[in-house]
């Protein structure tokens, strides 16, 4: 099956390489570093989560992926070439629940980013129809958001990041607000889409369970000034499935991470 | 029985108590003319009163115009920019607290006591309430949805007119409803102090021949276009499908909450 039919050409997975980047804060009193000196690299198609104490700059990090910020030194490169404003060909964003626009129904909201750029309305309705059923709401397209669950919104908004194609796919912290038992859902969900359009995903997360859970690789920060403190593969296989989450692997992998956190916070 | 029912059924009761207590003579004709009698006093004087509602239809429009309008303008401009934020907010807030009708007189000083006094201060009147929740509804914008749309390359235009105004369109209303039901307010008010033609005027001089009859047919009136204004400021909400939650434009004929649909049904 072909996951995106209207999408399609489906371009290949993006890269995401920063390079040394530093961030600083002007305040009136004092300069704020941010960031430091921080360098990652992401290869396509791979599946990366952020974790760190609160502060410690990942979702700056993911901004500046985003082009929504721009760093004070250093470099930030999708598949090669620098991001200075948001780009929604190259990236798609997936933020917190509160970013769905209440005013306009599910395909209305998928539809938006295409509607920016006066793509004619057939067209963006095939397309938002495409990504509605990938993410699994076929025939919720005419709800609004507050007709849709916590996660049913978190799906409509993960279909609007996806309904350009992009390679590269950012969500900074996309299911905190949901509960446990959802949560826990939107991951496999969450990993099923991932596997059936290959994109590069760098995913921010406070919770050390999903971090592990979800991530090929998981990059461990450290709090102000942010550093990266550590890098784990996760080696477990795919799919991932709920028995591992009690397995020696994964507790191993997320007391390192928590280590790591305490030490820091 | 279903809240429209029972509503209908006391405005129904209100009018039949307005028609039976004077006419049994619980009440005295004086103090409270029956329905019938202000309806037919009005009657008589059709002419009189169409033209006060002429005039005072007029007023209230121009006013309108001016303090929602401006109101509105406003409203952005100081809720979208920081510094005249903190610059005019106090002071239209705690001018806000102050009985404006104080001032009439003086308006009616610099403006005479013609129409134009009546529009200057039912449009001030009107422009506070409109301005200060249009500000307010554009402060309370979700940061969220502007870092989103940004995300999907959204220009500073199509944010403006794509999140900005959409998102600030509840707020904008009820604003609009506040203002526009101070203007008719406003107007009247005015026109019971110093005038010389309206409605006011009217009401205000049959009472002091206490002819009640007639000083209720103004009354009447005055209700009349408040309802109208009502009427059409929903109609308003309609059109612009309002999308404050569990309501929507179109749907929004049965004015109590809809159960959301939370569960798939697909």
């Amino acid at each position: 099956m072909q996951p995106l039919a209207n999408i399609t050409p489906l371009k290949p997975a993006g890269a995401v390489e920063v390079r040394n980047v530093g961030q600083v804060f002007t305040t009136s009193t004092q300069d704020v570093v941010a960031l430091d000196d921080v360098s990652l690299e992401v290869k396509p198609g791979r599946f990366v989560v952020l974790v760190g104490p609160s502060g410690c700059g990942k979702s700056t990090l993911l901004m500046m992926m985003a082009g929504l910020r721009q760093q004070t030194s250093g470099a930030v490169l999708i598949n090669g070439a620098p991001i200075p404003k948001p780009d929604p060909n190259r990236v798609g964003v997936v933020f917190q629940e509160a970013s769905l626009f209440p005013w306009l129904t599910a395909e209305e909201n998928v539809e938006f980013p295409l509607a920016l750029r006066g793509t004619p309305k057939a067209e963006r309705r095939a397309k938002a129809q495409d990504a509605l059923k990938l993410v699994g709401l076929d025939g919720f397209g005419k709800r609004h958001p507050h007709e849709l669950s916590g996660g049913m919104k978190q799906r409509v908004s993960i279909a609007r990041g996806l309904v350009q194609d992009p390679p590269v796919l950012l969500m900074d912290e996309p299911f905190a607000a949901l509960d446990e038992q959802t949560r826990m859902t939107m991951g496999d969900e969450l990993l099923r889409i991932w596997a059936a359009t290959g994109k590069t995903v760098v995913f921010v997360t406070h919770s050390l369970t999903e971090a592990v859970y979800l991530a090929d690789e998981v990059v461990v920060m450290s709090a102000r000034p942010g550093r990266i403190v550590d890098r784990l593969t996760v080696s477990l296989p795919r799919p991932r499935t709920y028995d591992m989450l009690s397995g020696d692997v994964f507790g191993g992998l997320r007391d390192r991470i928590w280590r790591h956190i305490r030490k820091s916070a | 029985m279903s809240a429209t029912t029972l509503r209908r059924l006391i405005v129904f009761s209100l009018i039949i108590l307005w028609e039976g207590l004077p006419r049994t003579g619980l009440i005295p004709e004086l103090f409270l003319p029956s329905l019938s009698s202000t309806l037919i006093a009005g009657w008589n004087e059709a002419g009189e009163y169409g033209h006060a509602l002429a005039v005072t239809l007029y007023e209230v429009a121009v006013s309108m115009v001016f303090a929602c309008g401006l109101g509105i303008l406003a409203g952005a401009v100081v809720g979208s920019l920081p510094r005249p934020r903190v610059l005019i907010m106090p002071m239209v807030s705690s001018l806000y607290a102050v009985p404006l009708v104080i001032l009439y007189p003086v308006f009616t000083v610099w403006l005479g006591i013609g129409s134009e006094s009546k529009i200057a201060f039912a449009s001030i009147y009107g422009f506070l309430p409109t301005m200060l929740s249009t500000a307010a509804g554009i402060q309370t914008i979700d940061p969220q949805l502007l870092l989103a749309a940004r995300s999907m390359g959204a220009t500073l235009s199509q944010r403006l007119v794509r999140v900005i105004i959409p998102a600030a369109i509840p707020t904008v209303l009820s604003g609009l409803r506040v203002g526009g039901a101070l203007v008719i307010v406003g107007v009247v008010v005015s026109e019971m102090l110093i005038s010389s033609a309206g409605i006011g005027y009217l009401i205000s001089r049959y009472r002091t021949i206490l002819d009640s009859p007639h000083v209720f047919a103004g009354v009447l009136l005055v209700l009349a276009m408040t309802v109208a204004f009502s009427a059409a400021l929903r109609w308003i909400e309609q059109k612009a499908s309002i999308w404050q939650t569990g309501m929507r434009g179109g749907l929004a004929e049965n004015r109590s909450v809809r159960p959301a649909a939370l569960q798939p049904t697909a």
